[in-house]
């Protein structure tokens, strides 16, 4: 189901032991902490906390594939926005390698990186950023121009934009005159003008009150079915990770702590915190039968045959087995058999956190 | 990736901006001033039988007003006489060993041994300068004024702040009070004191009130409505609460009206000097200027200097709720002051006695001297080209100011309507690419280049006036600033005014230039703030009148040396407001911008500079004020003008002279604050904020 899977192209965003911290004489803090314990990033960083640094962010790898919507989440402080603005360069991360496209972001120069932004990333802020002169057009050509196109073409393409996140007709609005949902569409809209292939998102919709927030997920996904761009999403809303997510790295304190599908993570927390999580969602709805699906030598299914299919959520296949004990196949679409799940491994999945 | 055709960007008459529309209101007049200047001669100069005798006026009503006050006014003075004379005893006999000592123990006590040392070093100069007995003089009409200010303009901020009926006159009124020039101030006290010390303790005790009044105020309406409740819930009465509760809870922004107010009151006493009568330092460097020793007027300069960064930085400490330290070490000090006093007395010299620098001053005097000897050709020729090429033309106007003997030619009608034609073709370009108001800004300037500031036609300034009035801040702003304008008219002191108003925006644009890009250098690198940051601090602690020293030394009296010390003076909020605009762009804005792919100058130029703007219009604002207030000061060394006549009056004595022409000054500022605050909040309005 995700891009990176089949593993031909290069990732879109790759990271690589990236560390950032804050402090005096960052860098040089953490080569020395690093090497006093052997390279240990657990050790090292708390070393840095103890001489007074902060490290936001520690050892941080993973890999974003082409098309992917990849969402980093985890609690305020945990270092979810240091990653992004290290992974677009706003700072340079204290170590570590950060590809873009398979290009050493660390390494580029103050020139390539204006010309990466311009052509190949775009940005949305939590608070939205908006340039207060600015209306509305003015705002969202601003990458444009910027760039030197012309006055004429640039508002044209802005006008395109500002149509596709639904603004039409607000145009000559200044952002003080726009409602928060509306300001965060410009800034959706901002950083889609100079259609970027990699976008960075930083809780683009933690401002907004929850009828919004969900009207604008809804656009997002929307928007995305259309672009298929690649994807950094940060939030610290497991909900709205595990509603857009293709896959979901998990923090706390700077590291990673698991990166996994949205099955993965409510069915398999790698620990208490991440458990902590998914604690209060729906499990039924976010993982599917073939999260629990067991292959056919170890668990030869019974004569009853509800019907189920691998992408059937659970709470969907709960319900089809209700007054069954035994094992029941699971078929494809072309009505093979692939495998088998017992119910009680459903009612125990769904149950799994409340133990 | 379709593209979608835009509205042409095309401009027409009815849809121009109001401020283009303005701006062509106030070419048209121009242009007609222009043409029927020849058959109407009185557009351009004012006939004098217009006009009011209003000097004359205020000058009857006031004094006979004066004259009935006057005993109340007498006994005023006569109790004021004891405290005075009681703080000069005090201050003049105290063993020197034992003032440094006490200065320099409070010093330990608020700051450690910085301010210890900073204050050991400052009294330790004015002792070895020679002039302990004039800086005391002068610190005692200082320690009667300050407490003096403190009352009234404590009592006038609480009274403000409690009565919300009368907090818009008190308001209106300090606005007044700080454009009004200090000078003005001092002939109707003069007239009613009579010469003395007095006066000069009034005026400056009056001078030092609106910052206390104005901080205790502000202080009081910023304390937490929380914090307000909590008292009134606790059941106090309106006194406890505020003596108890609210002013407390004010105190630093209260100190930092002591600390204004103490500045404010060193700098007017040191001005008072001009009156005379007393033996303070600012008389001494008045009558060392005069004679042009310029080594010893320096010399007691540095001193003012000296007691002003003393008095800053002090108080200053005062507001920073910091720890104390350790009270027993300033109790040694001062104990080893007395003892330093006592055992040496017999071996030291007096206060007086002190003659260390006079050989500096002397060196200074012929150093300078060799200087000017040496380099006076090349000082005249920065003045006279300045003079020439720059003020002179702005003052009146190319068509006068090009003569052959200066430029080399003589201006004639060809050139103006060259200039004219020029500018105009411009404009309709500029107009044509979407930018009519640049054009009509370019026109009026090259119009106004020709013409001269002080040969403008009244018409075409009370119509500029109120077109800036209106784009900025609409129809009452407009007409605000055309009544305001039309009683300086009418006064009679019509060409005076356009004369200050030609210096002072000489110099506001000098500073305006200068100071932004210093502003922005220091923006861009903190390395040249570093290095500016200092001046700028000491530049504003030093009394006015000091600035007059230096630019006397090297260019003598004249209408040049007022424009640099006007220049150094009000330089330094352009420079601060400038960098601190620039600097203070939200974070989030720069990320943004920087995420657009944007280049330091773009940012700079299409994210700070926009927002940094209502910050850099009230720098401007500053400057504005600051310029007008040194424009009387700079009287001393030669300026025509407003200024010119308030110091006229003084020596004569002329109150109604004096009180008009500091009102019309006055008016001028207040005009120009109205119109630049005007366009601030209308940009600050732009920007959401
Ligand atoms: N410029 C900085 N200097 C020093 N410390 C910083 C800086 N920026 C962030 N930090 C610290 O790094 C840690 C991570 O901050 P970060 O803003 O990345 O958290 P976050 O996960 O985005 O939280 P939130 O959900 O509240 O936005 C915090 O402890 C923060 O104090
Ligand atoms: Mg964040």
């Amino acid at each position: 189901m995700t891009a990176h899977e089949n593993g031909t192209a290069k990732a879109a965003v790759a990271c690589e032991g990236v560390w950032q911290v804050f402090g005096a004489d960052a860098e040089h803090a953490l080569g020395d902490a690093l090497k006093q314990n052997d390279g240990n990033a657990k050790a090292a960083a708390s070393l840095l906390r103890e001489r007074g640094l902060i490290a936001a962010v520690c050892d941080v790898d993973f890999e974003v594939g082409n098309g992917e919507l990849f969402v980093i989440m985890g609690l305020s402080g945990s270092g979810k926005s240091t990653l992004l603005r290290c992974i677009s360069n706003l700072i340079r991360a204290t170590a570590g390698r950060i590809q873009i496209e398979g290009e050493d972001l660390r390494a580029a120069g103050e020139r390539r990186l204006i010309e990466l932004r311009r052509e190949k990333l775009g940005m949305v802020f939590q608070h939205f950023g908006l340039f207060p002169h600015m209306n509305v057009t003015e705002n969202v050509a601003y990458p444009l121009r910027v760039k030197g196109i012309p006055a004429k073409e640039r508002h044209a393409r802005a006008d395109e934009v500002i149509r596709l996140v639904g603004l039409e007709g607000r145009e000559s609005a200044y952002p003080r005159e726009l409602s928060g949902g509306q300001r965060q569409r410009v800034g959706i809209a901002r950083s889609l003008a100079v259609d970027p292939s990699i976008w960075f998102l930083d809780e683009p919709f933690s401002a907004l009150d929850p009828l919004i927030r969900r009207q604008l997920q809804d656009e997002f996904l929307r928007i995305q079915t259309h672009l298929k761009k690649s994807i950094v999403f940060v939030t610290h809303d497991i909900a709205e990770a595990l509603k857009l997510a293709d896959r979901i790295a998990i923090m706390r304190d700077g590291e990673i702590v698991q990166v996994g599908t949205p099955a993965e993570i409510v069915l398999r927390p790698a620990d208490n915190y991440v458990r902590g999580f998914s604690r209060d969602v729906a499990k039924g709805k976010h993982a599917c039968v073939d999260s629990i699906m067991r292959p056919l030598d170890k668990d030869a299914p019974g004569a009853d045959d509800p019907g189920l299919r691998p992408n059937m959520t659970l709470d969907a296949a709960l319900a089809s087995c209700m007054s069954l004990y035994e094992a029941v196949p699971v078929r494809d679409d072309n009505g093979n058999v692939i495998g088998s799940v017992r119910p009680k491994d459903l009612v125990a999945a769904l149950q799994v956190e409340d133990s | 990736m379709t593209r979608i055709s835009s509205i042409p960007f095309l401009p027409s008459l009815s849809s121009l901006p109001s401020s283009s529309l303005a701006g062509m209101a106030v070419l048209a007049t121009g242009g007609l001033c222009l043409i029927f200047a020849s058959v109407f001669p009185w557009l351009v100069v004012f006939p004098e039988a217009w006009s009011l005798p209003m000097s004359e006026w205020i000058g009857v009503s006031l004094t006979w007003l004066f004259e009935l006050i006057k005993p109340a006014v007498r006994l005023v003075s006569f109790v004021l006489e004891y405290p005075m004379a009681w703080m000069n005893k005090g201050l003049t006999t105290t063993p020197w060993q034992i003032s440094i000592g006490a200065v320099t123990a409070l010093g330990w006590y608020i700051g450690g041994w910085r301010m210890a040392l900073l204050g050991f070093l400052g009294l330790g100069f004015v002792l070895v300068s020679g002039y302990w007995i004039e800086g005391m003089n002068t610190l005692a009409l200082v320690g009667v004024s300050v407490p003096l200010a403190l009352t009234i303009g404590g009592l006038t901020g609480i009274v403000a702040y409690e009565f919300a009926r009368v907090r818009n006159v008190i308001q209106t009124f300090l606005d007044i009070m700080q454009t009004v020039p200090t000078f003005a101030y001092l002939t109707p006290l003069l007239l009613l004191f009579g010469f003395g010390p007095v006066v000069g303790l009034i005026a400056s005790a009056i001078y030092a009130s609106p910052p206390v009044a104005r901080n205790v105020l502000l202080g009081l309406q910023r304390v937490d409505a929380e914090i307000k409740e909590a008292a009134i819930m606790s059941g106090s009465t309106r006194m406890q609460q505020l003596f108890l509760v609210e002013l407390p809870a004010a105190k630093r922004q209260i100190m930092i009206g002591v600390n204004q107010s103490l500045m404010a009151a060193l700098s007017m006493v040191i001005i008072a000097a001009v009156i005379g009568g007393f033996d303070d330092i600012g008389w001494e460097v008045l009558l060392t200027m005069r004679k042009a020793q310029f080594g010893e007027s320096f010399l007691a300069g540095l001193v003012i200097v000296a007691f002003a960064i003393l008095m800053d930085r002090m108080s200053a400490r005062l507001i920073e709720e910091g720890a104390r330290f350790d009270f027993r070490i300033s109790m040694g000090i001062f104990a080893a002051s007395v003892l330093a006093w006592l055992a040496g007395s017999e071996y030291l010299p007096g206060a007086s006695e002190f003659a260390l620098l006079d050989g500096v001053a002397e060196r200074v005097d012929s150093g300078l001297g060799e200087f000017t000897a040496a380099q006076g050709a090349r000082l005249d020729e920065i003045k006279n080209g300045a003079m020439f090429y720059g003020l002179l033309p702005l003052r009146i106007g190319l068509d006068e100011a090009v003569l052959p003997f200066t430029w080399g030619f003589q201006w004639d009608a060809g050139m103006s309507a060259l200039l004219l034609g020029v500018a105009i073709a411009v404009a309709l370009a500029l107009a044509y690419r979407g930018r009519p108001l640049a054009g009509i800004g370019l026109v009026l300037a090259a119009g106004m280049l020709e013409t001269g500031i002080a040969n403008l036609p009244w018409p075409f300034v009370l119509a500029g006036a109120s077109a800036l009035g209106w784009v900025a801040g609409g129809r009452k702003l407009a007409l605000y600033a055309f009544l305001m304008l039309a009683a300086v008219l009418i006064s009679g002191l019509w060409e005076r005014a356009l004369l200050s108003l030609y210096l002072c925006g000489a110099s506001v644009f000098a500073c305006a230039l200068v100071g932004g890009i210093i502003g922005l250098l220091c923006a861009v690198s903190p390395m040249a703030w570093r290095i500016v940051r200092p001046v700028c601090d000491m530049l504003q602690t030093i009394p006015l009148f000091v600035f007059l020293i230096p630019v006397l030394m090297f260019f003598q009296i004249g209408e040049f040396s007022a424009f640099l010390a006007i220049c150094f003076y009000a330089i330094v909020p352009m420079v601060r407001y400038t960098r601190h605009g620039l600097v203070e762009t939200p974070a989030e804005l720069l990320e943004a911008a920087q995420a657009c792919g944007s280049t330091r100058w773009q940012i700079l130029r299409d994210i700070r500079a926009p927002y940094a703007a209502p910050t850099i219009l009230l720098g401007l604002n500053q400057t504005i004020l600051y310029a007008f207030a040194m424009l009387v000061i700079a009287a001393l060394i030669g300026t025509t003008g407003l200024g010119q006549s308030i110091y006229l009056a003084l020596g004569q004595a002329d109150v109604g002279l004096g009180i008009s022409a500091g009102a019309a000054m006055a008016i001028l500022a207040l005009v120009a604050d109205r119109l630049v605050q005007g366009f601030a909040r209308s940009r600050r309005e732009a920007l959401g904020l």
